[in-house]
C-alpha cells in the first residue's frame, strides 16, 4: 500500500499535478472499491482497464457471429438451393 | 462469393489477421513485463498509456476510413463505399466506447481517489461523448432513409461534416481548457518524463489496435457483402417470379 506516497506531495512531480497537487489528498486508508484497486501500486487498475477491452471486443464479435447466423438461416429459408453452394 | 472475395482480399486478411494477433500477444508481455520508471500518483496505471491511449488512436483511424469511403462514395456512387464507411463508423463507435470506459476507470483510480467520482466533466472526456454521439446519429440517420441512394448520399455528407468536427472536439476544444489530458495549458501531448522504453511498447500498441480495427472491419464488410448480395438474389427471384 502506497499511503505514503499519496501524502508525499513534495515528491517528484508529475506531468497531471498542475490541477490536483492542490487537491485534497485522501488521510484514511482507502475502502471498499479503492482498497482493491490501489492493491499491488494499482496493477489491479490495468488488469481493470485490460478487461474492460477485451471484454468489449468479444461483445462486439459475438454480435457480428449472431449477425451471421441469422443470415445463413435466412439463406436456408428463402434459397434451399444456394445450400449446395454454400457447403461446397 | 466470387464478389465477396474480389473486393476483400482474404490472403492478405488472413495474414493481417494472424500478424495482428500475434503482434498484440507481444504489446500485452511488454506492457505487463517490462518495468517502467515509478511516477507518483500514477503508479502502475502508467501502463494504461498502452491500452487506453490507443483506443482514440483507433477511433480517429476508423473515422478517417469511413469519412474517405464517404467520399469516394459521392464521387462514384458505387453502393460497396457507402457499405465500408458505415461498418468503419460501427467498428470505431466500439473503440471509442472502450476508450472512455478505460477513462473512466483510470481517473477513478488515480486523479479521482478519495472522492468517489466516476465522472468530473473532464473537458476531454465530456467532448468525446459529444464526438460518440456525433457519430450514433450517423446510424440514426441511416436508418431514417428508406431508398438506398439517398440514403447513402445524405449519410455520406454527414459522414463528412462529422469526421470535420473530430479535430474541433477531440484538440482544439479539450487544449483550452484545465484537463487532466496531457496537452492541456500548453503542456507537451507526450511529456519528456515518458521513458523511451513506454515509446518502445507504446507505439507498436497503436499501430497494434489499428491492425484489429482493420480486421474487424473487415470481418464486418465481408458479412454486409454477403447480406447485400442475398438482397440482390432475392429481387432478382422476385422478378422472375412475377
Amino acid at each position: 500500500m502506497k499511503l505514503q506516497a499519496l501524502t508525499d506531495t513534495t515528491g517528484i512531480a508529475t506531468p497531471y499535478d498542475t490541477l490536483w497537487a492542490t487537491a485534497a489528498v485522501p488521510t484514511k486508508p482507502p475502502q471498499g472499491i479503492e482498497r482493491v484497486m490501489l492493491a499491488e501500486d494499482k496493477l489491479y487498475v490495468v488488469l481493470a482497464v485490460v478487461l474492460i477491452i477485451w471484454f468489449g471486443l468479444i461483445l462486439f464479435i459475438f454480435r457480428t457471429d449472431r449477425k451471421l447466423n441469422r443470415l445463413e438461416r435466412t439463406l436456408q429459408e428463402r434459397l434451399p438451393e444456394a445450400n449446395t453452394e454454400l457447403s461446397s | 462469393m466470387a464478389e465477396s472475395a474480389s473486393i476483400v482480399n482474404l490472403r492478405r486478411y488472413r495474414l493481417i489477421r494472424n500478424a495482428v494477433f500475434v503482434w498484440l500477444t507481444l504489446v500485452v508481455l511488454g506492457a505487463f513485463l517490462l518495468r517502467i520508471p515509478r511516477i507518483h500518483i500514477l503508479e502502475h496505471t502508467a501502463r494504461n498509456l498502452y491500452f487506453h491511449v490507443p483506443m482514440w488512436f483507433t477511433l480517429m483511424a476508423a473515422a478517417l476510413v469511413s469519412a474517405y469511403h464517404s467520399l469516394r462514395y459521392l464521387q462514384s456512387g458505387d453502393p460497396i463505399r457507402d457499405l465500408r464507411a458505415r461498418e468503419a463508423a460501427r467498428v470505431g463507435i466500439v473503440f471509442g466506447l472502450l476508450g472512455l470506459a478505460t477513462g473512466i476507470v483510470w481517473a477513478r483510480f488515480t486523479w479521482y481517489l478519495g472522492t468517489s467520482l466516476w465522472w468530473n466533466f473532464d473537458p476531454k472526456q465530456s467532448f468525446v461523448v459529444i464526438q460518440l454521439l456525433i457519430y450514433g446519429a450517423y446510424f440514426v440517420l441511416r436508418s431514417a432513409v428508406e431508398d438506398p441512394e439517398k440514403r447513402g448520399r445524405v449519410a455520406a455528407v454527414y459522414n463528412l461534416f462529422a469526421f470535420v468536427t473530430m479535430p474541433f472536439l477531440l484538440y482544439v476544444l479539450p487544449r483550452q481548457m484545465e484537463s487532466l489530458h496531457p496537452g492541456a495549458e500548453g503542456n507537451p501531448a507526450f511529456s519528456d518524463i515518458t521513458h523511451p522504453i513506454m515509446r518502445l511498447v507504446f507505439y507498436p500498441a497503436v499501430l497494434g489496435f489499428i491492425g484489429l480495427f482493420w480486421v474487424l472491419y473487415t470481418q464486418r464488410v465481408r458479412l454486409a457483402l454477403l447480406e447485400r448480395r442475398l438482397e440482390m438474389r432475392k429481387a432478382t427471384m422476385l422478378e422472375a417470379k412475377s
